[in-house]
Order: structure tokens, then C-alpha cells, then sequence
């Protein structure tokens, strides 16, 4: 069974690995292109991910669970503790993305690309999950705790759950398409489906369907999506090998998320699906051209390192990122996916303008 | 404990074993082959219950037809450390549709340690039709028999359980009294690994240790549950157990304890002694937990490790 679980989690991580850089799935990217210029199709595709993976979780959930009120959780969905200290991971989250220029999952597929400088905000990702783990346990006992761990099909019922999470989606993709400048035209009407495939970009809500698709696959199979369980696990075994992280923490392994367990193998699934996104990204980058060794700077060096930093610490007190807490978290119905995705485009948003401002 | 087969039992095993043409000599009264299982699944009044340490299993696939008890929840009391009270393990079983004649067979994960726990539950109610599939679940998917993953719903049965029988429970006053006995009359057996049971470790790996001293309680001999299973998880032969245990002095003459560090992988030993070799065994489901935290018992400490040292 673990073995299985290890094949279906390199297929899905090579899978998962080629999608995103495909269609450039970049939270931060996508995020950015509106702000800056009204292009709002890269945002569409993160709403089509998480529309497919809602109906395709609720379907699965009616499985799992036959009835939704009897007070007990689907087993592995990332459904979190909602509380303050939620909201301030994400806004922390969303300000580490903007000073790296990319989030988790991303950086992870640029690597694949040739961005050295994502090795570097990656460090600073484990150094900040220590962080984390350094103050779980006082924000554990200060809030999580006694924090509400709420799955609206638990209260709506599963089609309530379902149609209200899709109209709110729906209201927001209203939003984005009226603010949304159509983009200079794309030379790509001329090319051939070859070309469209393996040269050029997939639109972004392309990319959204398959990843929303995948995402119930993982789910199905083996677990919700998520691309930060491993590198905890690293940072943990790390900071617990140099004896300066708290021997316990309190109530962790308690909740369903991007679960950081003291390392005892080599291989984890989480640890196959992620080694097998850096390759697929590579291997789809080398087919398209795309890959390239990008020069690092000292300033983007320390961007990726303190952002880094930053998204470790927010991506381990939210028990999860924008992949494991919002994508997984929202497509399962989850207070705390949407809480995330909020606060995370508060900071991101926040962070940018300021940024901007100074002129940085 | 010995259980005589039922004639029923007997009957159906007889008819299967002339119908496929094949021996089906593992088939016993407490054990049956997963072939035997998969050519039952479609009788009414079979119950197939997965109880499963890994939450997530049951959902991804499980047996046809099986229904998940889950044990933490189901199983026991979540308040107070004890089983599930007879009122929440009756309408459990009834809600599982399981009537007075119906047949169940546990079957789970991981050896199936809380299968084999879950049968024990079951016999302190008195529900007697019960079986663990042999090998579990790592059995029936290595040989690629089918899985589902519709969950089964049953209409409710009407079983009507006894009240607790505690001849198959031991507690802790009676672990120390054998345990402070100069000539004891009762076998006890730790299952739990040889660094535990010579107090090297408290705990195994990846578990908080939950008590404060290590060792094992005076007497006891160590048989890791381990050594009952084949390499397919399929309990040994009768022969093959009873002289496994008679090795180490258990030759079923006086009553027997078992005990581990909070009772399940003890069930599996229980499971053996009891209903494959029909011993007297008691399952002492406080195990080290409880007594390795008791003031003033007594405990055998070989390693001499000393707990909060440095």
C-alpha cells in the first residue's frame, strides 16, 4: 500500500509539476497581472481549479462520508482550526510571496526552470517552518486550541455547501471579468496545435480544469494536494537532530493539513510528489524552451531568503500554503481554505502597493 | 475459552470446501481465509467490519460490503479510559445491521491489531459469531481481491447484547496481585518488542512514551506478538503457536494475561491463546500505560533506565 501510495504520488507530483508550468500557475504571478494590468485570466484559472475541485471533492465526500451532520470529519481533507492566528499566517504568507516573487509551489516549479535563486527562498522556507514550530506551541495554547475547525457541509449539507462555495466563486469571477482589460492580442493564433502544446503557454484556466481534476485524483487516492508536508518534515527533523526545536507539539498531529512528521523514511509520498514536480517542470521547460539559468542578484537573493522565511512561518502556522490550505482547503469545503485565501491576498495586495510606493 | 464450533459453521465450511473443491483446512472457528470471505461476501447474515488503525482506509476501499467501526470513537469510551458501554456497542451493532444470527467477520490493517481488539470487545458481550479474517486487509490486497468504496447501508438489526463479562478482562488490582504472588498461578505475557519489555525503551519509536517508568511488570515473559504471525500476516499453525508459547513457559495449565503498552497488539495475542489455542487468557487492556504509571507496584527494570534522567 505504501508503495502505491508512492508510485500514484511521483505520477501526480510529475503531473502537478507539469501543469503549473504549462500554464504558469503562480498565485503570485496571476495575482500580480491584475493588479498591475487588469489581466484577470490567470485568477480565472485558479477559480476554474477550485470550482472542479469542489464539485469533484463533494462528490467523493458523499462517499467518504454518507452523511455530513454526524459531527465527524472526511478522513485526511484539509479542513484547519479557524482562528486570529489563521488570518495573520496568511497575511504573512501573502507579504512572503510578494517579497520573493512567488509562493511555495511556484518557486518550486521555477526550479525546474532554471531559477536558482528559488533554492534560495527554500532555504528560507525551512528556516521558516523552525520558526513555526519554534511558536506553535505558545500560539497553540493562546488560540488554536479551543479554535473552531468548521466544514460548512457539516452545517449546509453537502449541496448547500456545494452551491453556495460555487456561487461565491462564481460572484467573484463576475468581479474579475468586469475589471478585466483584455491583454495586447497573443501571437498565438497562427501557431500550430504542436506549438500551442509544447511551446507556448497554456491559458490559465486550461491549466485550472487539470489541476482541479488532479486535485480530486490525489484526494481520491492518496491524499488532498499540498507541497509543504516534506519540507516540514525537513525542517523538523533538522531543528530536532540540532536539539533546538520543542520536543513536542502540542495537539499538531491532531489536525489534517500539511502534516509535518519527524522524518523516519527517505521517500514519503509527499516527499516522491514533490521531487517528481521539480522533474516534470524541468523536463516540460526543456521541451518548450523555457528553461534557463537565471543569474542571481544580491537583491533578489535576499527578496527569495526573507520571503522565504516569511511564507515557511505563515505556510506552518496555517498548516498548510496556497496549494494545501487554499486549493485543498476551499475544494473541501473548508472555513479555513477561504480565511487563507483572504488574508493572503490582503497581504499580497498590501505588500505590493508598498512596495511599489517605495519604489522597490 | 475454548469455543465449540456451531453446527452452522461447520456446515457452511463443509459445504464450501465441497463446492470449490479445495481444502479449506485454515477455515476454523476463529479464522477465516480471505478465499472463503470473498466466495461468502454476498450472504445476508455475513457482516464483514473493518476496524482499521489508519483512518482514511476504510473510505479509499475496503472489502464489499464491510462496514467501518472505527476505534477511537466507536469502540470506547472517549471520556473515560474503558470500551464502549453495552448500550453504545449494542446500537453500534445495530446500526451495522447485525442480527442475533448474523456472522462477522473482523478484518484491518496493520495486522490486524484493532481487528483482533474489536473481536475482543465483542466477546466480553457475548456476541459469539465472530471471526477475524486471517491475514487482514494487507492479505486480501496483496492477492488483489476486490475493493469498494460505496459505503454499505444496512437496515438496522436487532441483536441484543449481554451484559459485560470480565473473565476475558483482567485489571490492574488482579495484575498485581499475580504480579506480588510468590508462586503465581496465572501466565503473563508481554507482547510488546524485547527493548520495551527489558525496560531499554519506554516506548516504542514515533509514541510518547505515556508512563513514567520502563520495565515490565515481575513475571511476565516476552513474546512479541510478532512471532505468532506467518510472513503474510496469517496467524501459524495451532502446532506452531502452542509450541511458540510453550517455549516460553505457556502451556495454557494456569489461567494467562496478556498485556502491551495500551492493549491492542495485545488482542492479538489474546486472539491466539484464546479462541485459536482455546486457553483461559485475559486481555489486560490497562497494559503498561496503566501499570507502568501505578504508584508502588512492583516492576521488573533489566536496562534500569531511569525515567527523566539525563
Amino acid at each position: 500500500m505504501t508503495d502505491q501510495a508512492i508510485v500514484l504520488s511521483l505520477l501526480l507530483g510529475a503531473g502537478f509539476g507539469a501543469l503549473l508550468q504549462r500554464s504558469r500557475f503562480c498565485f503570485f504571478c496571476m495575482t500580480r497581472d491584475y493588479l498591475e494590468g487588469r489581466d484577470a485570466r490567470g485568477l480565472l484559472g485558479i477559480l476554474t481549479a477550485l470550482a472542479v475541485g469542489l464539485i469533484g471533492y463533494h462528490a467523493i465526500f458523499g462517499l467518504f462520508l454518507p452523511d455530513p451532520g454526524i459531527g465527524r470529519l472526511p478522513p485526511d481533507a484539509h479542513i484547519g482550526p479557524v482562528s486570529w492566528v489563521l488570518a495573520i499566517a496568511a497575511l504573512t504568507f501573502g507579504v512572503g510571496m510578494t517579497l520573493s516573487g512567488s509562493c511555495i509551489s511556484a518557486h518550486l516549479y521555477r526550479l525546474g526552470e532554471g531559477a536558482i535563486a528559488s533554492v534560495i527562498a527554500l532555504i528560507g522556507v525551512l528556516i521558516g517552518f523552525g520558526l513555526g514550530f519554534a511558536s506553535w506551541n505558545s500560539l497553540y495554547l493562546a488560540a488554536i486550541q479551543q479554535a473552531p475547525v468548521v466544514w460548512l457541509p457539516q452545517t449546509l449539507g453537502y449541496s448547500g455547501s456545494l452551491g453556495l462555495q460555487l456561487l461565491l466563486l462564481g460572484a467573484v469571477a463576475v468581479i474579475l471579468m468586469r475589471g478585466h482589460q483584455p491583454a495586447a492580442r497573443q501571437p498565438n493564433a497562427s501557431m500550430s496545435f504542436r506549438e500551442q502544446i509544447f511551446k507556448h503557454r497554456w491559458p490559465a484556466h486550461v491549466g485550472g480544469l487539470a489541476i482541479g481534476m488532479l486535485a480530486v485524483l490525489a484526494y481520491l487516492r492518496v491524499a488532498p494536494l499540498g507541497v509543504t508536508a516534506e519540507l516540514g518534515s525537513i525542517a523538523r527533523t533538522l531543528g530536532d537532530e540540532a536539539a533546538i526545536l520543542p520536543e513536542r507539539l502540542q495537539g499538531l498531529d491532531g489536525f489534517s493539513g500539511c502534516a509535518t512528521a519527524i522524518k523516519e523514511t527517505l521517500l514519503s509520498p509527499n516527499g516522491a510528489f514533490i521531487l517528481a514536480l521539480i522533474v516534470a517542470s524541468f523536463i516540460s521547460a526543456l521541451i518548450s524552451g523555457d528553461f534557463r539559468l537565471q543569474p542571481v542578484t544580491g537583491k533578489k537573493a535576499l527578496g527569495h531568503f526573507a520571503g522565504g522565511i516569511l511564507m515557511g512561518w505563515g505556510a506552518m502556522t496555517a498548516l498548510g500554503c496556497t496549494v494545501g490550505t487554499l486549493l485543498s482547503g476551499i475544494m473541501a469545503g473548508a472555513a479555513s481554505g477561504w480565511l487563507f485565501a483572504a488574508f493572503c491576498l490582503l497581504g499580497l495586495w498590501g505588500s505590493f502597493r508598498l512596495k511599489n510606493r517605495l519604489g522597490l | 475459552m475454548n469455543k465449540k464450533p456451531s453446527f452452522k459453521a461447520f456446515l457452511t465450511a463443509l459445504s464450501l470446501g465441497l463446492s470449490l473443491g479445495v481444502a479449506q483446512a485454515a477455515n476454523t472457528d476463529a479464522l477465516v481465509t480471505t478465499d472463503w470471505l470473498e466466495a461468502n461476501l454476498d450472504r445476508d447474515d455475513l457482516r464483514v467490519i473493518e476496524v482499521s488503525v489508519n483512518p482514511g482506509k476504510y473510505e479509499r476501499g475496503h472489502i464489499p460490503g464491510a462496514v467501518n467501526f472505527r476505534w477511537h470513537t466507536d469502540l470506547v469510551d472517549t471520556v473515560s479510559r474503558d470500551i464502549a458501554s453495552k448500550e453504545q456497542f449494542q446500537s453500534l451493532l445495530r446500526s451495522a445491521g447485525i442480527n442475533e444470527d448474523t456472522e462477522v467477520v473482523l478484518y484491518g490493517d496493520t495486522n490486524n491489531w484493532f481487528a483482533a481488539w474489536g473481536a475482543w470487545v465483542f466477546d466480553i458481550y457475548g456476541v459469539d459469531d465472530v471471526r477475524l479474517l486471517d491475514g487482514g486487509r494487507d492479505k486480501w490486497e496483496a492477492e488483489g481481491k476486490p475493493l469498494a468504496i460505496r459505503p454499505q447501508q444496512y437496515s438496522p438489526g436487532n441483536i441484543t447484547v449481554s451484559d459485560a463479562d470480565h473473565s476475558i478482562r483482567a485489571f490492574l488490582d488482579e495484575v498485581v496481585e499475580v504480579a506480588r504472588s510468590e508462586n503465581p498461578a496465572t501466565d503473563i505475557v508481554d507482547i510488546r518488542s524485547a527493548a520495551e519489555y527489558e525496560g531499554r525503551i519506554i516506548a516504542p519509536e514515533g509514541v510518547n512514551e505515556l508512563s513514567v517508568r520502563a520495565g515490565h511488570i515481575p513475571g511476565a515473559v516476552n513474546v512479541s506478538w510478532g512471532n505468532a504471525v506467518n510472513e503474510d500476516g496469517t496467524f501459524k499453525s495451532p502446532e506452531e503457536l502452542r509450541a511458540l508459547y510453550a517455549e516460553a513457559g505457556i502451556d495454557g495449565d494456569n489461567p494467562v494475561i496478556t498485556y502491551c503498552r495500551i492493549g491492542e497488539r495485545s488482542s492479538h495475542t489474546w486472539f491466539a491463546l484464546s479462541r485459536i489455542l482455546g486457553y483461559e487468557v485475559k486481555n489486560y487492556d490497562g497494559s503498561w500505560t496503566e501499570y507502568g504509571n501505578s504508584v508502588g507496584v512492583p516492576v521488573t527494570n533489566l536496562a534500569g533506565t531511569v525515567w527523566g534522567g539525563q
